[in-house]
């Protein structure tokens, strides 16, 4: 497991794996294909040799066994012009053997009692003995030829034929030969069987012609008979005492019987089986004229011999080669990585904070040259930028103190102390404001003055700074403007005019303006562009029908329409800015009108401190956490009646 | 053909050194070239079986064109191994003959055709042994009428192979295993076996002349007792005897392989278990001379009825 961990952890590793493995890939698809074609080539080369050879060879045997065949074709009509001079015979088969110096022994041999006086048994026959030829009679008790292959064969068939080789021993000197026999039937001159002239030949010549047909050094020949007895074969033990079929007797072998059976079919062809337990082409052909077959072996392991041992080089090569590339392109791989290394090492450096550490110098123009290069870059706009950082982080922390000395200054602008007025039993009002930035430019005011109650609520365009500003002004203004016997229209003009004018930074705010006589409970209320308030009464609750106007700041000629309800004692009004009613939650979905219409009118609140909180905790549910978009400000107002 | 000028040479110059010692060995001649059919009798002589019995016995095979019978009248042998209906026959033509042990207890004898059933190739050319062995077969002949022409051979799996002849004559552990040997097509349907349809004769046995036997009644006991004690310690040892037997084919120049020789001695000793008790017995069974006697005088190759009294010892 170290091992691989280290392998998953090492670049140069695992990028030596994968390129060596690439070319593996490569290599095994590209000697694959070679190996294959190779192969093949080499195969059908063989084949083409291997065929060609035999073919030639038995051609070979053919030639010298058609020799044999005329000697015999040359005779037969002297032995049927002296058909009458047995004596003739022995005089015809010592020629025969002194012109045809291949022939092991010919005999001319008759029925019984063909030549009357001559008995059961006449074979004039003729042999070489000491490089003289030497001629007798040599059917007697002891050889009763009338019952050999030689004679019964073509005396049964009718035809000339071939005997199946057979072994001559010589006791004498305990030598022995294969012989075989061309036979002739002689027909009388009645037309009846007379007898039969026969060529004999050794067939040594044979074996020696097919053991110098060697194509590949641990190849050789074998030859069968008509009954598959091998004629020649390298174990010279086998000839004439086993067949190709015998080792299948005791264990039966079908590509052996195959084999043997193509052969004796006279069939010419190749086999791919086991011999000796090893791997063998086997091409075979027959040899025509005797019926014979002569089949060459060849082990694959010689035909593909140099073939092998060409794969082997090449394969060890091969995998000597991948080994050294791997090792090369580790080694290769590393010394191009030592810079990223020590760059890994100095980026460690860094990110522990040390953002002075100098990079190395790669002094290269590369791939890895220029990631130095940018790292460095990197490093000195890091270090540049952590300054600036620093600066600004500096400067924002003394700009976040100067917010919450300003948020302090804004929410000390508006009242917060509640009840505002302890002494008066008819006033229920409560108000809470809570910016959606350190400070806001939400607004609320109120105050009493010759029993009448002024109060207003605001919203101006924009956050932050600016907004507060704004906020702070218009404050300001409505404490200046709202004076008795002032309509709250009044006021919103003026300070609309105020606003308006110099208004470089097209600034504007919503406001709602209220004038209760507490006396009467008459109130006159001007709306500049904000929400409609929710007026609660007798437990329901409902947006109050408002003529909306327009902000102030916007139009500075605008002419704000005031309205007024008779007496609102008894009623509770809940002023609100748009913080409210688009307070979004996570889903982006907004708290709507519905839902504060909803909290409201639910169920009846014993103060306008409770509206208030109730109508909190209600946004605050809903908006589940969500950044506030908006300042928020709430203002409940009840008047009670004396 | 110079085979038969060596052979002469060779069979007068062994018959020559047999009768010098006619007087003291006992010599027996089994009626083939040497091979696993005679194993038990290797087997006693290399064992010394024949020794404890004091017998200095000499095998002595015969050649192509020798008959066993002929070397029995003749004397050149004074025991040798003849077929149970080639011995009536002999009986029957004046021969008389005792058998002094019997080895087969079963027929060998088959017939194998070159295509079809042999016996309805009527008329067909059927190779058989120039030496005989083929009397169970004319029974058959005569008896199923199949006018069979009968082709005397030395030898025959090359003719059959030439395809000179139709059928031939074979026995089940030796020509049959030749015919396989060379790729013959042999079925069920081409091969009719005597001893599967009612011919089951009983084959080889020991013979002596009765006037051989009566001069060496004891010699000839103890020379089956020996041979007996042979098969048996063969039927033991068969891995053992099969090496004898190789000996003895090489010693006699026989073109043959140890395959062969196997198969053959696995037959032989399956042929000597009696087709009744599955035991080893040795001995003639006088049903078998009976049923083989009438199918002969049936097929007349006998002319009288030869009963089992006159071949066993008396």
């Amino acid at each position: 497991m170290p091992l691989l961990n280290r392998f998953r952890r090492s670049l140069p590793a695992r990028l030596g794996i994968w390129i060596v493995l690439f070319a593996a890939m490569i290599f095994i698809a590209a000697l694959g294909y070679m190996f294959s074609v190779s192969w093949n080539t080499v195969r059908n080369e063989a084949e083409s040799q291997a065929s060609q050879k035999l073919h030639n060879t038995v051609l070979r045997v053919n030639d010298i066994l058609d020799d044999v065949k005329i000697s015999a074709d040359n005779t037969d009509w002297l032995v049927y012009r002296h058909l009458d001079e047995p004596e003739y015979m022995f005089d015809l088969v010592r020629n025969v053997m002194l012109n045809n110096p291949i022939l092991n022994g010919c005999s001319i041999a008759f029925e019984p009692f063909f030549f009357k006086e001559k008995g059961r048994y006449f074979s004039a026959y003729g042999y070489f003995e000491d490089g003289s030829v030497q001629v007798e009679q040599e059917g007697n008790e002891q050889y009763q030829y009338h019952y050999m292959d030689w004679y019964l064969q073509p005396k049964l068939l009718n035809q000339p034929c071939w005997t199946e080789p057979y072994i001559d021993v010589d006791v004498s000197d305990g030598t022995a030969s294969t012989i075989t026999s061309y036979c002739k039937p002689l027909t009388a001159q009645d037309g009846s069987f007379a007898g039969v002239l026969s060529v004999d030949i050794s067939l040594s010549w044979l074996s020696e012609t097919l053991s110098a047909v060697k194509p590949y050094p641990h190849s050789y020949c074998i030859m069968v008979g008509r009954g598959g007895a091998y004629l020649v074969h390298p174990d010279t033990t086998k000839l004439l005492s086993q067949t190709i079929f015998t080792d299948t007797l005791l264990e039966p072998n079908p590509e052996i019987t195959a084999l043997g059976k193509a052969m004796l079919r006279g069939e010419k062809g190749m086999k791919k089986l086991k011999v000796n337990g090893s791997n063998s082409y086997v091409f075979y052909e027959p040899e025509k004229e005797t019926g014979w077959s002569v089949a060459l072996v060849c082990p694959e392991k010689d035909i593909f011999g140099g073939f092998n041992r060409l794969r082997r080089t090449v394969i060890a090569i091969v995998l000597l080669g991948l080994l050294l590339m791997l090792f090369v392109c580790r080694r290769v791989i590393n010394r191009e990585m030592d810079p990223l290394r020590r760059l890994v090492r100095q980026a460690d450096l860094i990110s522990t904070g040390d953002f002075k550490e100098p990079l190395p110098d790669s002094g290269r123009s590369d791939e890895i040259g220029q990631l130095t290069q940018s790292f460095s870059n990197m490093q000195h706009s890091l270090v540049n930028y952590i300054d600036e950082l620093k600066r600004t982080t500096a400067s924002r922390e003394r700009i976040e103190g100067e917010l919450r000395i300003a948020r302090e200054i804004q929410m000390a602008m508006v009242p917060r102390v509640f009840p505002p007025f302890p002494e008066r039993s008819d006033i229920d009002l409560f108000a809470a404001m809570t910016p959606a930035k350190e400070v806001g430019g939400d607004l609320y005011d109120y105050f009493i003055q010759d029993e009448v109650l002024y109060f207003c609520i605001g919203d101006v365009s924009g956050k932050g700074i600016p907004g507060s500003l704004l906020m702070a002004v218009s404050r300001n203004l409505f404490r200046v403007v709202a004076k008795p016997g002032l309509a709250p229209d009044q006021i919103a003009r003026q300070i609309n005019e105020t606003v308006a004018e110099d208004n470089e930074q097209m600034m504007f705010m919503t406001m709602f303006f209220g004038r209760i006589d507490l006396q009467t409970g008459r109130m006159d209320y001007c709306n500049c562009g904000h929400n409609p308030p929710v007026l609660i009464d007798g437990g329901k609750a409902r947006f109050l029908d408002v003529k909306p106007n327009t902000p102030l700041g916007v139009d500075p000629q605008w002419a704000f329409e005031g309205e007024s309800l008779a007496d609102v004692r008894g009623q509770a009004f809940l002023f609100y800015t748009d913080g409210l009613n688009e307070a979004e939650n996570p889903a982006h979905e907004q708290f709507g009108t519905g839902r504060m219409l909803d909290v409201l009118g639910g169920s009846a609140f014993r103060s306008a401190r409770e509206a208030v909180r109730r109508m909190t905790d209600a946004v605050t549910a809903f908006v589940d956490g969500a950044e506030a978009s908006d300042d928020l400000t709430l203002l409940c107002l009840k008047i009670r009646k004396s | 053909m110079r085979f038969a000028r060596i052979l002469t040479v060779l069979f007068a110059s062994l018959a020559a050194a047999a009768a010098v010692t006619a007087q003291e060995p006992f010599v027996f001649s089994p009626q083939w070239t040497a091979q696993a059919q005679f194993a038990g009798y290797y087997a006693a002589l290399e064992m010394g079986f024949y020794h404890e019995e004091g017998l200095d016995v000499r095998i002595v095979h015969p050649f192509h064109f020798q008959t066993p019978e002929q070397t029995l009248i003749s004397g050149e042998c004074d025991a040798a191994t003849i077929q149970l209906m080639q011995a009536m026959e002999l009986v029957d033509s004046g021969t008389p003959l005792v058998n002094i042990l019997q080895t087969s207890m079963n027929n060998a004898t088959v017939i194998v055709s070159r295509r079809g059933n042999p016996l309805e190739r009527r008329g067909a050319r059927v190779g058989t042994w120039k030496a005989g062995f083929n009397q169970i077969a004319f029974c058959l002949d005569k008896a199923e009428r199949l006018n069979y022409n009968w082709v005397r051979v030395a030898a025959n799996v090359n003719l059959f192979v030439q395809g000179a002849i139709d059928a031939t004559l074979a026995m089940s552990y030796n020509e049959y295993n030749l015919l396989l040997q060379a790729g013959a097509e042999i079925t069920e349907e081409n091969v009719y076996r005597f001893r599967d349809h009612g011919y089951n004769i009983q084959d080889d046995g020991v013979y002596m002349t009765l006037a051989a036997y009566r001069r060496h009644k004891d010699r000839a006991e103890r020379f089956a007792r020996a041979s007996r004690r042979g098969w048996e310690w063969v039927a033991d040892h068969p891995r053992e005897a099969l090496a004898l037997v190789m000996e003895y084919v090489s010693k006699n120049l026989v073109a043959t392989n140890e395959v062969l020789q196997k198969l053959m001695l696995d037959e032989i000793l399956d042929l000597q278990l009696d087709p009744d008790s599955g035991q080893r017995s040795f001995t003639l069974r006088p049903d078998m001379v009976r049923q083989a006697s009438g199918m002969m005088l049936e097929a007349g190759l006998i002319s009288r009825p030869v009963e089992y009294e006159e071949l066993i010892p008396r």
